[in-house]
């Protein structure tokens, strides 16, 4: 590949403003549709449940009365203050537009660090193979993942957009700033919270000083303290907005126990459906453990690629968590390019780019024969998210184990190009 | 993920830097090439791994196994509740009270005939659960009938002098709860007579009177589940089966019923009907003397060109059961809970062709439908579009007579007796259900250890024992067919809870096939993993002891 570094995104970022704005006014419809989409929207994040909440918020109902609204507080006062979007949607179409360039502009930041190839105590032999900040950018704006949720206008962008501003300041060495932006994100969707440890890390590695070292467990205490006390003002503040602590159950407690089974992308919403009822609470509590358990290994194995940790989570949690939606994927997929000198080690990059391929076309066929035309059943989608999960284990297990052999060459450089065996 | 990619020099010769060497021998082999050791770090590592996982799995997964997964189970009062189902908590007994009217009679003629009688009674009767018991009392008139619900009689005998010289006469009053009885003047005992025949024959009335209630409920008793040394003597089978088949036909008790009267035409007239006049005047009175015991809702409805599901010109008995056009026909089976009597009143030119030999008051116009409602045929009217209230009373009428039989009400006696003696059946027929539950309940709790119970069921047995307690201490009484009917709605409740009844089919199998699938590809991954440090480890300490 052989673009050039260079420092100048304005026109990447006003062509890919314009290609937003063309698609939200040239498409009326287009906003609409992909707000219904079920892949797009779920229950915790939906634009549609959003303005229900607001018109609820706007006429002093608590937002959380009938049970539709699940989305953090803090949201309502910020879209209340934009006119209404079914009169002026231009407005809510420019704040979706800032907050994917926002998104890019820290990607740009983390593609230009170069943490991916080369870390404090890690160094790859093959960081020279590298994208430059220009085409990760370029790379997640273009997406038509996340072309499609920017106009679906799902809450998770704000979510996906301040997870890559705190790993953006943590590379930077702005530890405060990152665990501040690391909070908005758990407060938002509550997963990130899992990110903590890598990025705590991430922080340790970039802000390590030679000559006079800091203990780890320092540093990890006080990035802790520092997300517990934003957390709790989040809460404070959200208390302070609706008056109860309602939102808690409505928003958290939502994700905890999976009330809502609307059908979506991922694999939990199936599996409750046909659960017994008496086990349900412990296979709720098996899903979330399951879910979390990858954290501390993932950290203590690529302790030397604390993003590379990142990365990988975040494409389990666009697998495994209980709504996810292809604004996960995108944001797991906007950080892959960062580890552009692993691509080499991939083994099944065409395996997993055709069946995550199959699974985008073939999704929302199936939902449609399932929910409209009626000729299939739930089962049809259910296969299809399975299949779509499948080429997204295939992904995050490959980029894993590219990650590991990149280590393991540094180690042993005579095995360099050779085939290998677990023994 | 926490594998660690080694090579293995043992991979295909391609790959492997193999060196050929030739040894002595002469023939070439291939010499394995070893993989370098492991470094101390990867192997510390692989370990902090391996403990991550498990840390969550013990410190995390099994408090939450332990926590979602025990069963609740509410102490239950077993021992009471089984006495109730045997019917060691309570004595089914009736007492009914019989009020004596004499009249102008002196007190000492009264005292003396209410002796007798009594005596007379309680020869007659071999049934404990029953108990008449006589007193003096006043008649209740047309003017002031509630006077009896203070003294809970349930008939009041008035006596007075007739005009015939040798035999005496009775005959029950249509509207009140009284027997009358004529008597021949010299027929009244004397003071120290042991029997008089007017007492006797009192006592006779009395008990046909009762006959068909005492039968009920001791067919009632007999089909309960309460043990034979709790209840009282056995009736014949021959009874039994003449109760059974009445009871089978009466719907099942309910506090409210829903009467649906449906017009059906073969065409396109009549297309209304003075339905609401017809009721109001012909059923309305009936359905206010069963308040105390049923509330009701009605609602009507006409359909033209209704086709039955019989064509036949004549109906044969076996087409009675299936001329209900259950297909077409707009006949919800039930409207917010409350059982449907459906009364359909079906105008065609068709006709029975089978003479009703069993119950004379039913004419060949009618039929009734065991536990669902009655239908009857009427013919065109001569003002072909509309159906005037004169030609329903007949309909309307002998819907009247089949609603009180599909209600349970006994065949023989005036209406107000009737409709008493319904009561008192009804409460029996409760309180035996809701302890026969309360039994089921208790049998189930010991017969699954692994059910769940939760804490509302130990309340419903609580609220349900407390109500059997009203109901048994005022049996016969008013209050006691309302504390029933409590009782049995608490103890259906406590038994059809919905997370219990999800349980009641769960072997322990099945949680194999829950735990498998779960133990399977995570179980299995943990196990070897920690089997693998271990086994590690251990090699580590013997080389430490070989070296030492």
């Amino acid at each position: 590949m052989s673009f050039q570094a260079t420092a100048g995104t304005t026109g990447l970022f006003v062509v890919a403003a314009a290609l937003r704005l063309l698609l939200f006014t040239a498409f009326p419809g287009l906003p609409n549709l992909l707000t219904g989409r079920v892949e797009i929207s779920t229950p915790v994040t939906s634009f549609k449940r959003l303005q229900e909440g607001l018109f609820l918020y706007n006429h002093n109902v608590s937002p959380y009365d009938g049970g539709v609204y699940h989305q953090a507080p803090l949201l309502l006062p910020l879209f209340s203050l934009l006119p209404d979007p079914t009169i002026y949607p231009i407005f809510t179409y420019i704040l979706y537009t800032l907050v994917d360039l926002l998104s890019a502009n820290a990607l740009f930041k983390i593609a230009e660090s170069g943490e991916g190839g080369a870390s404090r105590l890690y160094s790859s032999p093959r960081k020279e193979k590298r994208w430059s900040g220009y085409v990760v950018a370029a790379l997640f704006l273009f997406n038509p993942f996340t072309i499609a949720t920017c106009i679906g206008r799902p809450t998770s962008v704000f979510t996906t957009c301040a997870i890559l501003h705190a790993v953006a300041k943590a590379l930077s060495g702005n530890i405060f700033t990152s665990m501040l932006s690391l909070s908005f994100a758990a407060y938002l969707s509550m997963y990130p919270l899992l990110l903590l440890p890598p990025m705590v890390i991430l922080a340790y590695d970039r802000t390590y000083n030679y000559k006079a070292p800091k203990s780890l467990a320092q540093l990890a205490g006080m990035c802790t303290l520092a997300v517990g006390v934003s957390l709790s003002l989040l809460f404070l503040s959200s208390y302070a907005l609706t008056g109860s602590w309602e939102f808690l159950s409505s928003t958290y407690g939502i994700q905890l126990t999976l009330t809502d089974l609307t059908p979506n992308a991922g694999l939990w919403w199936y599996f409750f459906t046909e659960m017994f009822d008496s086990f349900r609470s412990f296979f709720l509590g098996v899903f979330w453990l399951h879910l979390s358990s990858y954290t501390p290994a993932l950290t203590i194995r690529l302790r030397q690629q604390p993003l590379a940790v990142i990365t990988l989570l975040l494409g389990i949690f666009a697998i495994f968590k209980p709504y996810p939606s292809i604004a996960d994927t995108s944001l797991f997929l906007s950080l892959v390019p960062c580890f552009r000198h692993v691509f080499p080690l991939l083994r099944y990059s065409f395996v997993t780019a055709s069946v995550v391929l199959y699974g985008t076309f073939l999704g929302p066929a199936f939902y449609h024969l399932w929910i409209y035309a009626g000729s299939g059943n739930a089962n049809f989608f259910y296969a299809i998210t399975l299949v779509w999960s499948l080429g997204l284990s295939l992904l995050v297990s490959d980029l894993a184990f590219a990650v590991l052999r990149d280590e393991w060459e540094v180690e042993r450089p005579e095995m360099r190009g050779k085939e290998i065996r677990q023994i | 993920m926490s594998a660690d990619i080694k090579n293995d020099g043992d991979s295909k010769p391609a790959f492997a830097e193999a060196t050929v060497s030739l040894p002595a021998t002469g023939i070439a082999t291939v010499e394995r090439k070893e993989p370098p050791p492991e470094k101390e770090a990867d192997t510390r590592r692989r370990t902090w791994i391996v403990v991550s996982f498990w840390l969550i799995a013990v410190f995390v997964g099994l408090p939450i196994w332990w926590n979602t997964t025990t069963i609740y189970r509410a102490n239950l009062p077993l021992t009471q509740m089984t006495d109730w189902a045997d019917g060691k908590a309570c004595e089914p007994v009736f007492p009914l009270r019989i009020a004596l009217d004499v009249g102008a009679l002196p007190e000492q003629e009264a005292q003396n005939l209410l002796r007798l009688t009594q005596h007379a009674l309680d020869d007659l009767n071999d049934f404990s659960g029953h108990h008449l018991r006589l007193q003096l009392g006043q008649a209740p008139t047309e003017t002031t009938p509630q006077a009896r619900d203070d003294s809970n009689v349930a008939l009041t005998i008035r006596l007075a002098p007739g005009d015939a010289a040798h035999t005496a006469s009775s005959s029950l009053h249509p509207h009140l709860p009284i027997l009358d009885v004529q008597y021949p003047p010299n027929s009244l005992p004397t003071a120290n007579s042991p029997s008089s025949g007017l007492a006797t024959y009192i006592a006779t009335q009395l008990g046909s009177t009762f006959a068909e209630e005492q039968n009920i409920i001791s067919y009632l008793l007999e089909t309960s589940s309460i043990t034979p040394e709790h209840r009282p003597k056995g009736i014949s089978q021959e009874v039994v089966d003449t109760v059974s088949k009445r009871m089978t036909r009466s719907l099942k008790y309910s506090q409210t019923y829903h009467l649906t009267f449906s017009l059906f035409t073969n065409g396109p007239v009549p297309s209304s009907w003075d339905i609401e006049a017809a009721i109001d005047e012909y059923l309305k009175p009936v359905l206010d003397m069963l308040k105390p015991i049923h509330d009701f809702t009605i609602d009507t409805q006409v359909q033209l060109y209704a086709s039955p599901g019989v064509q036949s010109q004549v109906l044969g008995k076996e087409d009675l059961s299936s001329f209900i056009n259950a297909a077409e026909w707009p006949l919800s089976p039930s409207i917010g809970g409350a059982p449907t009597v459906n009364f359909i009143v079906y105008i065609g030119n068709q006709t029975i062709g089978v003479p009703s030999e069993t119950s004379p008051g039913e004419t060949s116009q009618s039929w009734m439908i065991p536990q669902w409602g009655s239908v009857y045929l009427l013919a065109p009217p001569a003002e072909a579009t509309h159906v005037p209230s004169e030609t329903l009373k007949q309909p309307i009428l002998t819907f009247t007579s089949h609603l009180l039989t599909l209600l349970g009400t006994p065949q023989s006696g005036s209406l107000p007796l009737r409709l008493s003696t319904l009561a008192r059946i009804r409460s029996a027929d409760l309180l035996l259900r809701a302890a026969s539950s309360l039994g089921s309940l208790a049998r189930l709790t010991l017969a699954l250890p692994s059910i769940s119970i939760p804490s509302n069921v130990a309340d419903g047995v609580v609220k349900t024992i407390h109500h059997l307690e009203l109901a048994c201490a005022s049996l016969g009484g008013a209050k006691s067919l309302e504390h029933a009917r409590i009782a049995e709605a608490e103890a259906e409740r406590a038994f059809f809870e919905k997370s219990m009844v999800g349980q009641l089919y769960f072997p322990d199998e099945h949680k194999v096939a829950v735990y498998l699938p779960l133990l399977g590809p995570i179980g299995v991954p943990l196990v070897m993993g920690l089997l693998n440090e271990i086994k590690a480890w251990k090699n580590r300490r013997s080389q430490k002891l070989k070296a030492a």
